[in-house]
This record gives structure tokens, C-alpha cells and sequence, in this order.
């Protein structure tokens, strides 16, 4: 009779060891960055910039496709929709409000969790089952140094580069869509301009910090955390990636409803 | 002197468990010998605190490094050449980066200084031409050279040689186990070497001055 309350209590208790493990995991990599000696600067920087060619640049022409369709479809139908109620200002509330803020970050982030959230768990997965880590730990080499850090680090500065460029190709496309459904550039970019506000750029940058530190954070702690040989990096890769996705969601909305 | 390495009733687990006693006196090199089911693999990680023991401790230069706090072990296990199980080598990283690696986190070395460094440690283990090879292209022995090459870049006074010579020929496994020795010279003597391994061939044995075997879960010394 007690068995269920039991299995749910043994459940709860293994989610928050992991929420507290996951949060010990966060406080090292910052403890990393302070210990880290001149030497340690320059490999870790020469990993940033690798990791920041994989995770931003090559990432760039998935966000651009993205960022132009999305817009284009969303703009080409406002402006039909909108010009029909004689509500065409709206469109700029439109593009700022749920492309801008909103669905521009949540979309790069995830595109980004696909696709260098898995890369990072899958390799630092592979790194712990073949004895990589503990050898490093064994000469002296912190793994959170020389793992962890560089790529938590190259995950911020990704995402919010990534999320900015999203915005600015959805600002371009939504300029295409509006052109073709009769609507001149300058109306459109004044309509737009109108709308935006500073306050806009700052949350989506502080989207594009928080966003980028789930992914460097998230997919490292799963691989770092394999347990059960080869078999193992699929799954830390796809509990990563999944883990990652639902805090971005819910990081998502708590901006909107801490910061409305 | 304080023994570079003590093991106090260290309990390994396994198929065949053992409970290791042994003093390591200094420039002297030793090995213990056995089966897998014994729990043989665990010793070195044992030793420089990667693994908790069943039971016992070991010592290292009169610390335990299993009771460090997390950097304090990091820094401490920088004065112990360490060849794991294996290689342990990077694959995402060249040899050469690979034996860098740890002497660039260490300090403040310029980068003239790493060269100058590793110009030496290159060519001490014949490594020259093969130094930009990533572990996958490189064959075993220039992966063990490597790996040993990493192990002494900080010129340790103890090296722990975890089935070092497994997959290469008895020659290289001499020279190596020769450069880990080190020479007597007039600044020092010959280093602390402590070997673990299932076999030895005759030729390597010769090299080392006291021979231990796992017995029946004990260390019994061998002649």
C-alpha cells in the first residue's frame, strides 16, 4: 500500500540530488575560471575558439534559414491579416514582440541544443567511458578547466551572437514579406523601429546569456556524468539534450513572467 | 627519509580480492604482479586518489592524496608521473599536445620555454617525426612513448606505471622503462618507479630491483 508513496518520495529525493549535484557541477566551472593559472589561459582559449567555430559559426547558415522562413511566413500573413482590419501598425509589435523576444531565442536555443548540445555530451560522454577524464584528473589537469569551461563559455557567446544574427535576418525576411504584399521599406522599417525599444535588445541578450549557459552547462554535466560504459553516450546525449530543451522552455517563461 | 609510497592494508576489490601492505623506499624501482580478478587495476588509481580504497590508505611522499581536498590533489598529483591503463591519451589531441598539456596548465611557461621543453622530451623518446600524429594514426608504441613522455615532462621523483608495456615489444618497453628510471647523475639519483602489471617479460624484470606477486588476496615478494 505504501510501495507507490514510497517509489514517488525515492524519486523525488534522486531529482532534487540531481538538481543539487547539477548546481555543485555549476559552482566548479566558476570555481575553474578563478584557479586557472597563464598557461591554462591559452589551451583553454584555444578550445574556446574551436568550440566557438563549431557551435556559432557553422550554426550560422541553419539560423539564417530559420530565421528568414519563420519571419517571412509570420509578416506575409500579418501584413494580408492586419491590412484587412486597417491594423498594419501592429505589425511591428508583431516582429518585436514574438519574433524578436520571443520565438527568435527560443528557436536559436533550441536549434543550438540539437545540435552542439548533443555534440557536447556525446564528446565529453566518450571522453569519461574511455578513462580520458580520470587520466587528466591523474596529471594534474582539472577536467572542469579544460572540458567544462571552454565550451560553457563558447555556448554563451554563441548563443546570444547566434540569437542577435536570428533577429536580424527575421527583421530583413519580415521586409521581404511586407514588400511583397505591398507595404513600402520605409513605412515597414519605421513601423519596426517604432516598436523596438532597448529594453528589447537587453532581454534578448540576457536570453541569449541564460539560454547558452543551460547548453554549456546542461549537455557537460550528463556527459561528465556516463556511468555505464559505451551504451551510455547515447543516452547522456539524449537526456542532455531533451533536460536542455525543457529549461529553456521554462527559463523562457520566466522572463516573460518575471521581466514583463 | 619518508618512503615515496606506502600502501597500509589497502583492500582492493574483485574476483579474488587482495589486501596490499608494501613500503616503496626511495630510487628504487618495484613491481607487483597478478591476476585482473585481483583487484590489480584499482592500485594506481588508489594511490593517486582517483579511487577510494575498500579499506587502508595510500601515502605518497607522507600524504594521503585520496583525503585532499579536490585542488589541493590536482596540484599535489603534478609531482607524480602517472602512465594509466591504457595510454589515457586525448584523442582529439596531437601527441605533442598531449604531453604539453599538462605543463600548460601547471604555470606560467612561456610558450618559447614550452617548445625549448618540448623539443627535449621529444627527442628524448624518439619522438620527433611523430609528434604532430593524433592517437588514432599513431601506433601503439609511439602512443606508450607519448604517454610516457607525459608522464615525465615534470621530471617526478615517483612514477606509477600502470600495465605500462601491454601491446608493445620487450625493446621499447626497456627503453622506456629506462628513460622513467632515469640516469644517475650528479644532480640527483634515479627515480622512484612502482610497476603494475599481470606479466612481465624477463628482460624488463632484470630492470627492476624487487619483484612482489598477489597471492591468495596478500603480497608476497618474489626473487
Amino acid at each position: 500500500m505504501t510501495a507507490p508513496i514510497a517509489a514517488l518520495g525515492r524519486g523525488t529525493t534522486r531529482r532534487v540530488a540531481r538538481v543539487g549535484a547539477l548546481a555543485r557541477f555549476t559552482l566548479r566551472i566558476f570555481g575553474g575560471w578563478t584557479t586557472l593559472t597563464g598557461g591554462g589561459r591559452r589551451v583553454v582559449r584555444r578550445v574556446l575558439l574551436n568550440q566557438i567555430w563549431f557551435t556559432a559559426l557553422q550554426a550560422v547558415p541553419i539560423i539564417i534559414v530559420l530565421g528568414g522562413i519563420l519571419s517571412y511566413l509570420v509578416i506575409s500573413q500579418a501584413v494580408r491579416e492586419l491590412g484587412r482590419l486597417n491594423a498594419t501598425e501592429l505589425i511591428g509589435t508583431l516582429i518585436v514582440v514574438a519574433i524578436v523576444r520571443e520565438l527568435g531565442p527560443l528557436l536559436t536555443a533550441i536549434a543550438v541544443a540539437g545540435r552542439s548540445g548533443t555534440a557536447i555530451a556525446a564528446e565529453l560522454a566518450t571522453n569519461t567511458v574511455m578513462g580520458e577524464v580520470r587520466t587528466l584528473e591523474g596529471i594534474g589537469v582539472d577536467p572542469f578547466q579544460y572540458l567544462v569551461l571552454p565550451r560553457f563559455v563558447a555556448a554563451v557567446v554563441s548563443v546570444t551572437t547566434l540569437i542577435l544574427l536570428f533577429d536580424i535576418v527575421a527583421v530583413l525576411a519580415g521586409l521581404g514579406a511586407a514588400a511583397t504584399n505591398g507595404m513600402s521599406s520605409a513605412r515597414y522599417f519605421d513601423i519596426v523601429l517604432r516598436s523596438v525599444s532597448f529594453r528589447d535588445v537587453w532581454l534578448t541578450l540576457g536570453k541569449g546569456a541564460v539560454f547558452g549557459a543551460v547548453i554549456g552547462i546542461v549537455p557537460s554535466f550528463h556527459g561528465l556524468g556516463v556511468r555505464r560504459g559505451p551504451t551510455g553516450v547515447p543516452v547522456a546525449s539524449s537526456e542532455a539534450v531533451l533536460v536542455s530543451i525543457v529549461l529553456i522552455f521554462i527559463f523562457s517563461a520566466l522572463f516573460v513572467a518575471v521581466l514583463r | 627519509m619518508t618512503a615515496p609510497l606506502v600502501l597500509e592494508d589497502v583492500a582492493l576489490s574483485g574476483a579474488k580480492p587482495a589486501t596490499i601492505t608494501l613500503t616503496v623506499p626511495p630510487h628504487r624501482a618495484i613491481a607487483v604482479v597478478g591476476e585482473a580478478a585481483t583487484g590489480l587495476d584499482q592500485l594506481a588509481p588508489i594511490i593517486l586518489g582517483l579511487r577510494r580504497p575498500a579499506s587502508g590508505r595510500a601515502l605518497v611522499f607522507g600524504e594521503e592524496v585520496g583525503a585532499m581536498g579536490r585542488r589541493a590533489a590536482l596540484a599535489f598529483r603534478r609531482r607524480v608521473g602517472y602512465v594509466p591503463e591504457g595510454d589515457g591519451l586525448l584523442q582529439n589531441l596531437s601527441l605533442e599536445d598531449n604531453i604539453a598539456l599538462p605543463l600548460q596548465f601547471a604555470g606560467d611557461l612561456s610558450p618559447r620555454e614550452l617548445h625549448g621543453r618540448l623539443r627535449v622530451v621529444r627527442a628524448a623518446f624518439r619522438l620527433t617525426n611523430a609528434g604532430g600524429l593524433r592517437p588514432a594514426d599513431a601506433d601503439d608504441e609511439q602512443r606508450r612513448r607519448a604517454a610516457f613522455a607525459r608522464a615525465l615532462v615534470f621530471d617526478p621523483s615517483l612514477v606509477i606505471l600502470a600495465q605500462p608495456f601491454d601491446g608493445i615489444g620487450t625493446r621499447a618497453a626497456s627503453e622506456l622503462l629506462d628513460l622513467a628510471r632515469g640516469g644517475e647523475t650528479v644532480d640527483g639519483p634515479r627515480r622512484t618507479v612502482f610497476v603494475t602489471s599481470q606479466a612481465l617479460a624477463e628482460r624488463l624484470r632484470a630492470r627492476i630491483e624487487d619483484h612482489y606477486r598477489i597471492v591468495g588476496g596478500t603480497l608476497r615478494p618474489e626473487s
